[in-house]
């Protein structure tokens, strides 16, 4: 009978379970890159790990091992894994840049602690960035943010991607603002075009 | 009084945004639908209008009304031969490309998860013995597995209603079912080839015990999950698959918009994912 059948119990081995930090930590560094992987999962369950994901993330050339990584410090969630995931988004590597935003996305109320500082970073290539973080980040103040970057920013790049996000989550309130918008920037084409949009929808829905 | 009524306006601001987060496309077409399910939750949810009803939608911390709405939209049912065409997939082109890597006497694994109530699982058994000529010379396991005890237990039981049996070629039908008072109980023969297992996706010790497969058929799962177990769960079957194994999703879900762990494969039959051959 060419079709066989095994019972879970045979289909393989259940890895041992580390309890200890000490040795999943050195797990990071084992040759073979699924125990890089595996001990990166493992570790995204301890509190305390988020200095050696990230020191291991630093060195981590694997892109698996890397998306393991990246992934445990989203389930460690502290303060610290935290600013390591937004300190991604100063990365060259475009896949670390974008596999951080992911993760960001998905963690709402550890991002509100952070957003306020991104939003107002000296690069602005790390303020377009935080707008990506905004762009399907469910938090009730996504807008409020929205609004005081298009208002306080002066870079036409940044005010650009948050009217983008605003075209979709845009309410009564962020009318002046845009408006306000719109008459600063009222040579860029791209603004003009998203801003009225904006509006339209707004007064349609008035 | 809650005004449930959806805009032209609205119904664009919803479908843009459920294409995103979802990768479920409503057309025009299906605006009724739509709009039926969203006035629904409006009222549900106790929310003064669409407006309300998207900003609790888009922002919610917890993500529970998005789940809830998720369930509206999408259509659970599982049959026997449903979106066949992977596996044509599997037959025509994945099994082709994954024996010219298999040492001889090293049997072919394949995964289904979520089993459900086993018409997925028992889809492929038969299409291996009726489509593959390599199964006599080739040993197959086939692993279905569910989190829910109860659908397995059906699933073991193998009696299926005549609309679950409706496409099922007539021969096949024939040949590897009888008809009960019940339905329609499947041979033994089969209910002994597929292991039915429980299992639970979002618990990574659990799902460490399946490794070493060579396809897996994860099909309208992820689309209920939130967007970090998706990528959890993602994480989950790269390990769980040998290099080179395929990872094949429901129509609507798709890989590239989860994970860059996976190869996106584009087979005459059916896009499906593939574990990278240099991975691990």
């Amino acid at each position: 009978m060419p079709l066989i059948r095994h019972e879970p119990a045979v289909l393989a081995d259940r890895p041992r379970a580390s309890d200890d930090l000490a040795a999943l930590s050195a797990g990071l560094s084992a040759l073979a890159p699924a125990e890089r992987r595996a001990a990166a999962h493992a570790l995204g369950a301890w509190a305390q790990s988020a200095p050696a994901l990230l020191g291991a993330l630093d060195k981590e050339t694997e892109q698996s091992v890397r998306s393991a990584l990246l992934g445990a410090l989203a389930r460690v969630g502290s303060e610290e894994a935290v600013a390591g995931l937004a300190d991604c988004l100063r990365s060259e590597d475009a896949w670390l840049r974008n596999a951080a935003i992911e993760e960001l996305r998905a963690m709402p109320e550890q991002v509100a602690g952070v957003i306020a500082h991104l939003l107002a970073d000296w690069d602005r290539d790390v303020r377009i960035l935080a707008v990506g973080i905004l762009d399907t980040l469910r938090h009730e103040r996504v807008e409020e943010w929205l609004l005081q970057l298009i208002d306080a920013d002066a870079d036409v790049n940044v005010c650009g991607a948050a009217l983008d996000v605003l075209a979709e989550v845009a309410t009564a309130r962020a009318e002046a603002p845009v408006a306000a918008l719109l008459e600063r920037f009222a040579d860029e084409p791209y603004i003009a075009f998203t801003g009225k949009l904006v509006l339209g929808r707004l007064a349609r829905e008035l | 009084m809650q005004d449930a009524t959806i805009s032209a306006d609205d119904f664009q601001r919803f479908r843009e945004y459920f294409y995103r987060r979802s990768g479920i496309q409503f057309e025009p077409s299906k605006r009724y639908f739509v709009d039926k399910r969203l006035a629904e939750r409006i009222r549900a949810t106790g929310c003064n209008g669409f407006r309300d009803y998207f900003a609790k939608l888009r922002f919610e911390t917890s993500g529970a009304e998005w789940q809830a709405l998720v369930n509206e939209m999408t259509v659970n049912e599982t049959y026997f031969m449903r979106e066949d065409y992977q596996f044509e997939c599997l037959i025509q082109s994945m099994l082709p490309e994954l024996m010219a890597h298999k040492r001889p006497g090293e049997p072919l694994r394949i995964w289904v998860m979520p089993s459900s109530s086993g018409e997925e699982a028992y889809t492929i058994a038969m299409f291996l013995l009726e489509r593959w000529p390599h199964l006599a010379e080739r040993d197959v396991e086939i692993v279905s597995s569910d989190i829910d005890t109860r659908i397995l237990a059906q699933a073991q039981a193998g009696l299926y209603s005549q609309r679950a049996v409706h496409q099922l070629p007539a021969s096949w039908l024939q040949k590897y079912f009888t008809r009960e008072a019940g339905g329609w109980r499947i041979c033994k023969m089969l209910r002994d080839a597929v292991a039915f297992t429980r299992v639970n996706l979002n618990d990574a010790a659990e799902v460490a015990a399946y490794r070493g497969f060579d396809v897996v058929f994860c099909r309208n799962l992820l689309i209920y999950f939130d967007d970090a177990s998706r990528r959890q769960a993602a994480e989950s079957f790269f390990d769980v698959l040998r290099p080179g194994g395929f990872i094949c999703l429901g129509h609507s879900e798709s890989m590239s918009r989860i994970s860059s762990l996976f190869r996106i494969r584009k087979f005459p039959q059916a896009i499906v994912y593939q574990k990278p051959l240099e991975g691990l």
